[in-house]
This record gives C-alpha cells, structure tokens and sequence, in this order.
C-alpha cells in the first residue's frame, strides 16, 4: 500500500517535512505532548481523567471518547504512536482540509470507534479495559488508505497467489498484538473497522459540507490569520496545493550529485590530499602534542625496585673467563665450544649443543649452538627467560666482553635461591643464523634437514636479553637494539624496563636506533623516528635478538658504547636488574603496545596515532581504483567529448573484464620471476643478474605495451580498468601490509605515488589531436614517450634499489645477499612486497602509461 | 567471452589444464598443502582433512573414529578413504581424488549452464536471457576460482558436499527427479545443511520433469520427494550403523552442528557468539540462529516461486553466511552458481563494491589470524572484525543478486519501467 510520501531520511529533508506540517496536525501533537507533560506530576492523573475506561462511561464522562486518543501511557507509547500516526495524519488534513479534519477527528472519527469499543468490551465481552492513546486513529487512517490502495491496486503477487491489498493493515493488526504486549487488538480492531467504514465512504456523510466550511472560512478569513491553515480549497489543488514542496530536483539530491561530471574530476584531488596529510601527519607525530611519554604499564615488573648485587669478586670470575676465552681467539667453533662446555658444566649447569646449516645466496652458514639451562629453585621449568651472548656481533666484531659476562653472570644467578623461572643461557657462533636456528629448534619449528632439534628444553620463553659487548674499557651508555625481523617488535614495556633500569638505577645513558647523540628537540626526535622506521621496513634482523621477536618472545640486544666511566659489572647489574624484572612476570608480557615507534627513549606514538598515515596513503590508490571503476562505465568521450553534458547518465556502459584481468594477472604472475631469481642465485652472480634485470626491466614496458596493442589493441576503457584492478590490488596489499609492519608499507607506498597519477600518454590534452597524425604532433609523441618510459624506469623498484645503495654507500651486490640471507635464514618478506606487490604495479602502471587506447569514441561497445 | 566454439579439445583442454595446475600445485609447493589445511578459513571442524586423518588413523586401528572428540565427519568417508593408499606414503592417490571431484563438480557446473535454466525457468523467461556465458566459460570460472584452488588444495572434505549439491542441481535441470533427490541426500548426509536446500529443489524438479513422465500433482510430487530422501538418508544412515557398530556419530557430526560445540574460529558469525554467549543462553540462541538460517528457505522460495534455481543460487549465498561452520568453500560455490546469472549483471549495483570488499577481506582476514594467533600482538576481535567485512561482502553480493533477478523479473509485468530509475520507499 501507498504510505505517506516521507522524502528520504536525511536530517533536513526531515526538518523540512515537519516545518511544512498542516495545523490540525500540529495541534494534536502538541496536544499530545502536552498532555504527557501534565502526566508527569502526580496531584492530577491525566490517564485516570482521560481514558476511555468502559465502566466509566455516562453522560458526565462523555468527553473521554474524545481526549483518549491524545493520551498515552508513556513516554515510548508517545513516540511510536506519534512516528505512525504524525504521517497520516498530515496525509488525511491536507487532503481535506484543517476545518474538516477538526470537525471528523473530534466528531465521528473518534467517537464512533469509542463507543463500539466500549459497547463490545462491556456488553458483549463483560470486560473493563481502560484504553488510551493515538493508535486507533493511526489504525483508521491505515485502513481508509488501504481501501484506496485497493481500489488502485487490487492485489499484491507473492509468487502466484493473488493477495487482496486491503487485508495489509490485519497483518499489521497481528503483528502488534502479538508483539506489543500491552496493545489492545480490539480497540485497533474497531478503529481499523471504522476506517475501512470510511474508506468505503459509507459514513462521508458526517463530513461537514464544504459550502458551510467555505462561509466559515470567508468570513474569518481563517487562511490568512492561521499559519499552516489547509483549506478546504486547496484540496482541489492536490495534496500539497499551496505548501511549499520539495519534489523535483532536490528530492534526489544524492542521484543529482552521482550525475554532476564534476565528481569525476574530484578523486585525483582527493588522493593528493591523501597523500599530503599522510606524509604531514608523519612529520607532525614527533611533536609533544602527538607522542607520549613512556610509562610502565605491567604492574609485575617493577624495574629498579630492586638492589642488584653483581660486583666485588665477580669481578674476579669474569677476568678469569676473560682471559680464558682470549686464548680461544681465532679457533673454530667447535674447538670454542669444546672448551665452554665443561666449564658451563662445571657451574652446575645442565649443557647441550645443537648444529645447524643453513644454504643462502651461494654460501652454506653453519655452526654449532652451545647452550645451558639453570633450572629455577622455586618452579617447575613451565617458563623460562633467555640470556643470549653471540661471538660475532651483527657488524662481525668478537663480542670479547658479552661472553665472559654472560658465564659470570649465570654462575652468580646460580647462587641465587629467587629464581622462578629457568634461565637459559645460548651461546652462538654469529649473530643471526645461530640464534634462529635455535629459536627455530626451540619452538619444533625447524627444518630437520637443516638445523638440528635441541635435546634439552625447558618452559615457555617470557623474554629474551642479547648481550653485545665487543667494546674494549669503560663504557658511557646502553644501546638498545629492539627492531625484529619483518619490522616486528617487542613490547614496549621490556624497552621501558631497561630505560627505567640502566637510565634511572644506575645512571648511565640510554641510546636507541643509533643515536648516540640525542637533544630530544624535534629534529633528533624525527631522525631517530625516521631510523627506525628505515630499519623496520627493510625488515632485517638488527641482532640476535631479532629472531625471538617472530615467536612472541619479547627481546631487546643491549650494546654499551661511549667513552664513560661504566665497567663490566654495571652492565652485568643492568642485566640482572632486568632478569629480576622478568622474573617478576605472572604472565606473558601483554599491557604495552607492540605497535609504536619511538623517538626518544622515553617518548613514542602508538599505533593509533600514526597508522592513519600509512593508511592514507595506502587509501589514495583504492580511491583513485574506484573513482577509474566508475569512469570506466561511463560512455566513452562524456567527459573529453567538446559540448560536455550538463549532467552524466547513470546508465553504465558494459565493461569488458576480461583483458584487463588478464594483464593484471600476468603482472602478478610474472612477479614470481625476479623473486625467485634474487633469492636463489649465487653470491658472486647478483650483481651481474641485478645489472641485466634492471636493464630487462627497463625493456619490459615498451614491449609489453607493444606486444598488448599488436594482440589486443585495448580500448581507453580497458586502461582504465587495467589501471584500477592494479591500483585497488596495491592499496590492498598496502594496507593489509600497514597492519603487520606499518614503514614497509609506507615506504612501498611513497614510491608508488607517481602510479596514481598515470594515465595513457596519448590521452594527455596537448596530443588529443592524434587523431589528425601530422608528423611533427606524432614525433613529439614518441618523444614523451621516450621520456615517459625513462622517467618510469627512474622510479621502478631496481632504480630505487640503485639510488638507495648510493645514498647509504652500500654496494648492490651486500644488499642481495643480505636479502638472499634474510630471506632463507629469518623468513624476512620485504623481498616478496618488492616484488609481489610494487613491482607488478609498477609494470601494470607502466602499461598503462604507453598505452596507445584504440581510436578514442568508438566505444567499449560488445 | 561468448566461449566461442566448444570443441571437444577446448573441453578437454580446461580439465587437462585445471588438474594440471592442481597437480603441479600439490606436488611443486610440498608445503602448501599442509598450511592450507591447517588455516582456519579453509578448514573447520566439520570439513578438516588433519581430523579425516585422526578418524582414518582410530578407525584403522578398530578403535571408533568419534572417540577423543576430534572427528566430526560422516563415517563414509572412512572406508573411501581406506581404500586408497595411505596418505603418508602415496599422496598423490589423495590429491587425484580431490582433483577428480572438483572436475566433477565443473562438469555438473557445465550442465546446468548449457541447459539455460537459468535465463528461462518453466514459469519465467528473462528477457535478456541471450546475454550468457557458456558452460566452458562458467566451468573455467569455477575452476580457476583462487577459493576453490584453495579449498582443494587445502582437502577439504566439503568439496565432495559441493560436488554432490552441484549435481543435485544439474540432475533436477536435467529432468531427473530421482537422481537429484539422491544427490541431495548424499549432500545431506556429508553436511546436514542441504537439507533445507529441499524446498527449492523439489520445485526446480516438480518445474523440470519430463512431460512423458511428469507427476502433476504438487501433493504427490512432494511426498514423493520427502520419501525418496526419507529413504536414502535411512539407508546411508544403516550403512553407518554397520561401519562403526553405534548411533554415535548421529551425535558426533550433526550433533556438533546442531549445537556448535566446537568453537574453533572461522569465517562465519556463529563462533564468537557462541564463545562470549553465557551457558545458561545457549540454547536459545542456538535455536535462534537455526531458525535464522532456515527462515530463509520458506520465504525466498514462496517469493522467487517462478525461479527455483535462483533461490537455490541466494540460499547457498547466505548459508556461506549464515552456517554453523562456513569456509570459503561455501563461498566458492556460491560464486560457481553466480556466473549463470550473467544477464542480470548489468542490473546489479553494487559488483565492484563486494568484490572490492571481499578481496580486501580475504587479504585482512590471514594477516589478522596471525596477528592474533602467532604474533600476539592482536586479539580475537581482530580477526572477528574482518570476518564481519566478509560476510558484509558477501550479503552485499546475495542482496545485489537478489535484487537484479526481482528487478528483471518486475520488468516483465511492467514493461513500461524497463531501464527506468527507481525508488524503493
């Protein structure tokens, strides 16, 4: 059935539609709030006063057949009848009139119904229920439109039964009555009973005549004193005569905005100011405003609340173990191991070793892990911590202090009795395949082929500390290294500690991300931000901590450095307060962020805060894939034709899927090429490969873009679509990547930004003449696209490759291997976002740009 | 994309070329196979070939598949299963089989398409009926689908209930009541759910038969159905009876779909209901979303009467949303049957929208599994949160459907309106 025309549910079409409503109409509401204000005081019952009780009913109380209906029970039944009954009301007076309608709704239209209710609830079903309230005259006016409806419309279709359309208010009918418990089926029953009387017209005759009401009207010149006053009149003039109206264009506001061809040309726009705030934001997180202070957030901890204990004839133990192991120097790392076991044993350690071999870029990586478990006095080995001293640091220095102080300290934790977790010490031949292995091993997670299992084991780890001590004499601060593989971290609550700890307890400096210098003013706050988001996105494992990362075991490697007056023990102290720390730990590191980036050590931004960045820019290509989808349906020439159109169809043109799917497919595809070239081909071959594919792949657009207009001769709408599948696959590889390692994608998508702004060369405006070939216009072409070809090798992902290794002074060849490395050993995937993700958008984006688009208006037309 | 000719080295062709990259995918990438199995949305504890494999392991050493709580699947499995070689050994006899039945399942594909069900049902022909894919076409689509890759890479058992519904569906096009009827209840038995897929069904039949042998009375058709399916679940029931000696795995299979008493996650809305739901509600609401689920069935098939196949197409939709344990398998062959309403695409609204939000959900969905999972940096919200974008995904498409196959359909009474725009108040 028709319902009361109700334009749209926007806010001000609504506030519209009530300023418009007739005065009969504004009068019951108001009467009907009023009379729910008055209910809220208690000296006077408006409900006891105003109902329609049955029982009450004589000549006396004869006005509650007419002042029930304005009054409800609560403040719900007010809004919901108000909602249902509002509408038709307004529907029913601007039909007929104000006059008509006062005269019918505090006439017959009410009482008729109250005095059948009270006749059958007293005398034929000898109940009193009091009623109140509009809905019966919301069940009238339903059941006056249903018998119009009807007589337009006789019967709705469900599947093949014909279903009258007067019976719809009954199904309302039921439905109430079963889901509103308090709702009185009769008192609707006779109110929709009446309505379809009406409806019928059989009881048009109470109406007052229209000549009497036209006299009324004239002489009180009623229209003109009373605002919203709806004549009798105007009813000749259709529903909303004189009322001002909003059918027409602003009643499909939203379709005429969808239709405007200016909201094509919004989306570059818009992705630009994606891009900028993006990058804006970034610069604006070292700000006080943006970032935070550090701060503890798991209570158990309580960094330097304790009295460390190592030093005085420790000191002792470890120039001992110092001049032990400096005789070890130079041996292999078999010999080395030999010569630790017995003395680890000899601690009262349990020991065990473990092989491993790795394979990467040409080389084998092999060695031995030599490792010992202190079973804590007052647990049963269900978690342990980890104290890693590798012999080579991450820069392949001898780490002549990290391993002495490694075995002192283990044999002074042994002759604690507070331990309650194991302590497991690993000693590594270098600093990244070594620890892997073993946390490989540790976790069955090992290629059995290649690293050995561990015989001993012992709980689950809670936390991991890396010692890298290869600096001689007295130290000044504590570096902490704490980037993962894969940009991973550890919680922040560990960093916190060991700040709290080597910063606040034993006074000495603190250091991250290489800065050893550090004003905490906004310049060094963003180099150092801006180093670690560098280092997190290439993904690479920083120290022998890195390893533990990817297994949830949160681990930071501790380097001292400076020129100070700290000695070895104070090191050692700044371990065993951290251990004391974790020791503490009821559960698993878990209050503090895993998503920050610092920029200070004790000032950071978590993720919440600077996520909107990386998503931005990961948004701008979605948008600009949607904005190309939508284009693409638009017939041909609509927006480049030379009388442009007022307003764009809706009606799409049929887009051909299938080509541009398949370029992106073979884009993605031929991805897997260089992935598997680069991470499996032999040391000293990289570099000459990386010279031949960067030449190839400089190559590989012209050819590409050659080999597709031979073959297919693609249509401007086929770029388009080529482009956008490429964009919207970026920006959801982007932004799924920005959840798991938030630089990465950030950096892959800055330099992807130029591919956004592409589009076919030859559509470009100065050569929209191509379809008059002069042979200066068609040599001019050919030189951009020359240019266009060179500028896109510029920012391919090899050029950028090469441009990096210059600015960081690294050659191409370490870079490789280094990735070949991480990749084999750590399972770092920076290498398969390079190549998986930018390089085939590059190569699709690069299509797209020397794409010669079959001759422009003639339509995608199949 | 008309398909162009279908020759018999075209046919030939597509089989030989998806068992192929199937074959190659198994035996180049030893390791994915494993992953997949073990990922959640592929795998749930009613289709997880690592759970076949523990049943397979108990019932060959005469112990029952049920016991321990780990096996949740159709004890017929079990003795196919036994027949072939052992999986550890001769995988390879596995990965055929798998490749056998998703071929199966494209032929049945192919069937259903070529027999234009489809653009002209026995009550209702679409006007634009002529704009369609061929069966090649559609088989290709299905096949080369990256979920249904997956789901056979990934051996999950709910490829063979896929491949019995798709047959169910190409015998009732095809005019044979009873082989459809079988079909369904072989779906029925492997997965319970089918079962509601009778309504429709039995209509795309009663609409199908053969006029040499039609039954035209509604009344006896229907009995006739109930009772065929009656008979067969009776008699696969019995031979489960006799395989493992007890009743057990009534409960066991249908019982833990019944009441989701298995809450490992995956990508429907039931298990984190279920896991943050008090005990004392759970039966209730259990009740509630059966009937959600099934509620469906009566209303679509009274409304999209003239149809049937198309509210065989919506209900497998929304049973990929709405099921106890939905996977993308369920997805994959709600998006087979999607490709036979290539007519009505240029009605639908909102393509590029769910498939762009199907995609991004696909990719968020194993990056916050791990986030959560392996990570622990993330939580179950994480995860739950992407799977609510999937099945928004996936609705927007039932809906998209829905509405193009309404919007054709209501063309045809009002001719006048055809290409119209129009408001829905």
């Amino acid at each position: 059935m028709r319902l009361p025309n109700i334009p749209g549910f926007s806010l001000p079409k609504l506030e519209s539609y009530i300023s418009r409503l007739p005065l009969f109409t504004r009068a019951m509401l108001a009467a009907m709030v009023v009379f729910q204000v008055v209910g809220l005081q208690h000296s006077f019952d408006v409900r006891a006063w105003g109902a329609l009780i049955p029982d009450e009913i004589g000549f006396q109380t004869l006005y509650r057949t007419n002042t029930f209906p304005l009054i409800h029970l609560n403040a719900f039944h007010l809004v919901l009848n108000l909602l249902t009954v509002i509408p038709l009301l307004e529907r029913f007076e601007s039909e007929y009139g104000t006059l008509t309608s006062l005269a019918l709704f505090f006439g017959p239209l009410t009482t008729i119904p109250a005095l059948l209710y009270v006749g059958v609830e007293k005398h034929i079903l000898g109940a009193n229920t009091p009623v109140m309230g509009a809905s019966i005259w919301a069940f009238l006016l339903f059941g006056a439109e249903a018998i119009r409806t009807y007589r337009t419309n006789p019967y709705f279709v469900i599947s093949t039964y014909n279903i009258p359309t007067w019976t719809s208010p009954l199904a309302l009918l039921l439905c109430m009555a079963a889901l509103v418990p308090s709702s009185s089926f009769l008192g609707h029953l006779v109110g929709l009973v009446v309505g379809y009387i009406w409806g019928l017209g059989y009881i048009k005759f109470l109406a007052p005549p229209e000549k009497a009401l036209r006299w009324v009207e004239g002489k009180l010149k009623l229209p003109a004193r009373l605002p919203y006053f709806v004549s009798v009149d105007q009813k000749t003039y259709g529903r909303f005569g004189v009322l001002p109206t909003s059918t027409g264009p602003s009643s499909a506001s939203a379709l005429h905005l969808r239709r405007d061809p200016r909201i094509l040309k919004l989306p570059p726009y818009l992705s630009l100011l994606c891009i900028v705030v993006g990058v804006v934001w970034l610069f604006l997180l070292p700000f006080d405003d943006y970032s935070r202070r550090t701060y503890i957030s798991e209570n158990a901890l309580l960094p330097g609340q304790v009295h460390t204990y190592f030093s005085g004839s420790d000191q002792h133990v470890f120039r001992a173990y110092k001049h032990e192991l400096h005789a070890l120097a130079g041996k292999s790392n078999i010999e080395f191991n030999d010569k630790l076991e017995p003395i680890v044993k000899g601690l009262g350690l349990k020991t065990a070793r473990q092989n491993f071999t790795y394979h990467a870029a040409g080389h084998t990586l092999e060695g031995e892990n030599l490792y010992a478990i202190l079973q804590a006095p007052r647990s049963d080995a269900t978690e342990a911590i980890v104290l890693v001293a590798a012999r080579e640091n991450v820069r392949n220095e001898v780490n002549i202090n990290g391993i002495p102080l490694a075995l002192t300290l283990l044999r002074y934790f042994k002759r604690w009795s507070l331990w309650s977790k194991d302590i497991i010490l690993v000693l590594t031949p270098d600093s990244i395949a070594g620890p892997q292995a073993w946390v490989d091993a540790y976790h069955d997670a090992h290629d059995t082929y290649r690293v050995a299992s561990l015989p001993i084991k012992s709980g689950a780890l809670q936390g991991a500390i890396a010692i890298d001590y290869a600096q001689e004499g007295r130290f000044e601060s504590v570096h902490i290294v704490y980037d993962g593989v894969n940009g991973q971290l550890p919680n922040l609550d560990l960093i916190n500690s060991v700040v709290n700890i080597a910063g606040g307890q034993m006074g000495m400096g603190v250091a991250i991300q290489e800065m050893w210098q550090h004003d905490n003013k906004y310049p060094d706050r963003l180099r150092t931000m801006l180093r670690g988001m560098l280092k997190q996105g290439l993904g690479l494992a920083s120290g022998p901590h890195s390893s533990f990362i990817p297994y949830h075991v949160d681990a930071v490697t501790l380097r001292p450095f400076g020129d100070g007056w700290q000695d070895e023990m104070a090191m050692g102290r700044v371990i065993e307060g951290t251990f004391r720390s974790l020791n503490n730990l009821l559960e698993h590191l878990h209050q503090s962020f895993f998503f920050y980036l610092l920029m200070q050590r004790e000032r950071f931004v978590s993720i919440g805060t600077y996520l909107p960045s990386a998503m931005l820019v990961a948004a701008n290509f979605t948008i600009m894939a949607i904005a190309l989808w939508i284009k693409s349906g638009h017939p041909e020439g609509a927006t480049t034709g030379a009388d442009k159109p007022k307003r764009l169809s809706t009606q799409t043109v049929e887009r051909d899927l299938f080509l541009p799917l398949g370029v992106v497919t073979l884009c993605q595809s031929l991805s897997v090429i260089p992935l598997y070239l680069f991470n499996h081909a032999p040391d000293n071959t990289l570099t000459p490969l990386f010279a031949v594919f960067t030449a190839l792949n400089t190559l590989l657009p012209p050819l590409l873009s050659h080999h597709l207009t031979a073959a297919a001769a693609p249509t401007e709408q086929q770029y388009h679509l080529i482009k956008s599948f490429s964009l919207l696959l970026l920006g959801m590889f982007l932004s799924t990547l920005a959840t798991l390692n938030f630089p990465l994608s950030l950096l892959i998508g800055l330099v992807s930004i130029p591919l956004t702004f592409l589009r076919p060369l030859s559509l470009a405006p100065s050569s929209s003449s191509s379809s008059s070939p002069s042979s200066s216009s068609s040599s001019s072409l050919m030189r951009r696209r020359l240019l266009a070809a060179a500028a896109m090798a510029a920012v391919s992902p090899p050029a950028v490759l090469l441009a990096g290794c210059a600015l960081w002074g690294v050659g191409v060849g370490d870079v490789l291997r280094a990735a070949a490395v991480a990749w084999h050993v750590c399972g770092t995937w920076t290498q398969v976002v390079v190549w998986c993700v930018w390089w085939p958008a590059w190569l699709a984006g690069s299509v797209v740009l020397l794409g010669r688009p079959r001759g422009m208006g003639t339509g995608a037309g199949k | 994309m008309d398909g162009g000719k279908v020759t018999q080295g075209r046919t030939a062709g597509l089989y030989v070329g998806a068992a192929v990259l199937r074959l190659a995918i198994f035996t180049l990438l030893p390791g994915l196979p494993d992953l997949l199995t073990g990922r959640v949305e592929i795998s749930t504890p009613v289709t997880s070939f690592k759970r076949l494999q523990e049943g397979l392991f108990l019932y060959n050493h005469n112990v029952s598949p049920y016991d321990g709580g780990v096996y949740h699947q159709a004890p017929l499995f079990l003795p196919l299963f036994s027949l072939l070689p052992s999986f550890s050994n001769l995988p390879i006899f596995t990965y055929l089989l798998y490749i056998a039945v998703d071929l199966l399942s494209a032929s049945a594909l192919w069937k259903i398409a070529d027999s234009g069900e489809a653009g002209s049902a026995a009550l209702f022909t679409s006007p634009r009926r002529d704009k369609r894919w061929s069966g090649y076409v559609i088989a290709a689509v299905f096949l080369f689908n990256p979920f249904t890759l997956a789901t056979c890479i990934g051996r999950s058992t709910s490829v063979f209930t896929t491949c019995a519904i798709l047959h169910a569906i190409a015998k009732a096009v095809s005019g044979a009541p009873f082989g459809a009827l079988v079909a369904l209840s072989f779906a029925t038995y492997l997965s319970l759910y089918p079962l509601l897929l009778l309504p429709p069904l039995a209509l795309l039949c009663y609409d199908r038969q053969r006029p040499e042998r039609a039954t035209k009375s509604a009344a006896k058709f229907t009995s006739i159905c109930a009772s065929v399916v009656a008979g067969v679940l009776g008699v696969l029931f019995g031979m489960s009876y006799l395989i493992t000696d007890s009743w057990e795995f009534l409960v066991s299979t249908y019982g833990i779909q019944l009441t989701l008493s298995d809450l490992t996650p995956n990508v429907g809305l039931w298990w984190y209901f279920f896991i943050e739901m008090f005990d004392s509600f759970r039966a209730f609401f259990l009740g509630v979303f059966w009937l959600h689920l099934s509620c469906y069935v009566g209303g679509l098939t009274l409304r999209i009467r003239r149809q049937p196949l198309v509210v065989l197409t919506l209900l497998l939709g929304i049973f990929a949303i709405f099921k106890p344990y939905p996977s993308i398998s369920d997805t994959s062959l709600f998006l087979a049957l999607v490709p036979l309403y290539r007519h009505v695409f240029p009605l639908m609204r909102y393509t590029f929208l769910a498939a762009s939000v199907i995609a991004y959900a696909s990719c968020l969905g194993p990056a916050f599994y791990y986030l959560w999972i392996y990570a622990g940096s993330g939580n179950a919200n994480f995860f739950y949160a992407v799977t609510l974008v999937w099945n928004l995904g996936l609705s927007l498409l039932v809906c998209d459907l829905m509405f193009a196959v309404l919007r054709d359909e209501w063309e045809v009474e009002r001719p006048e309106m055809a290409g119209k725009e129009i408001r829905q108040i």
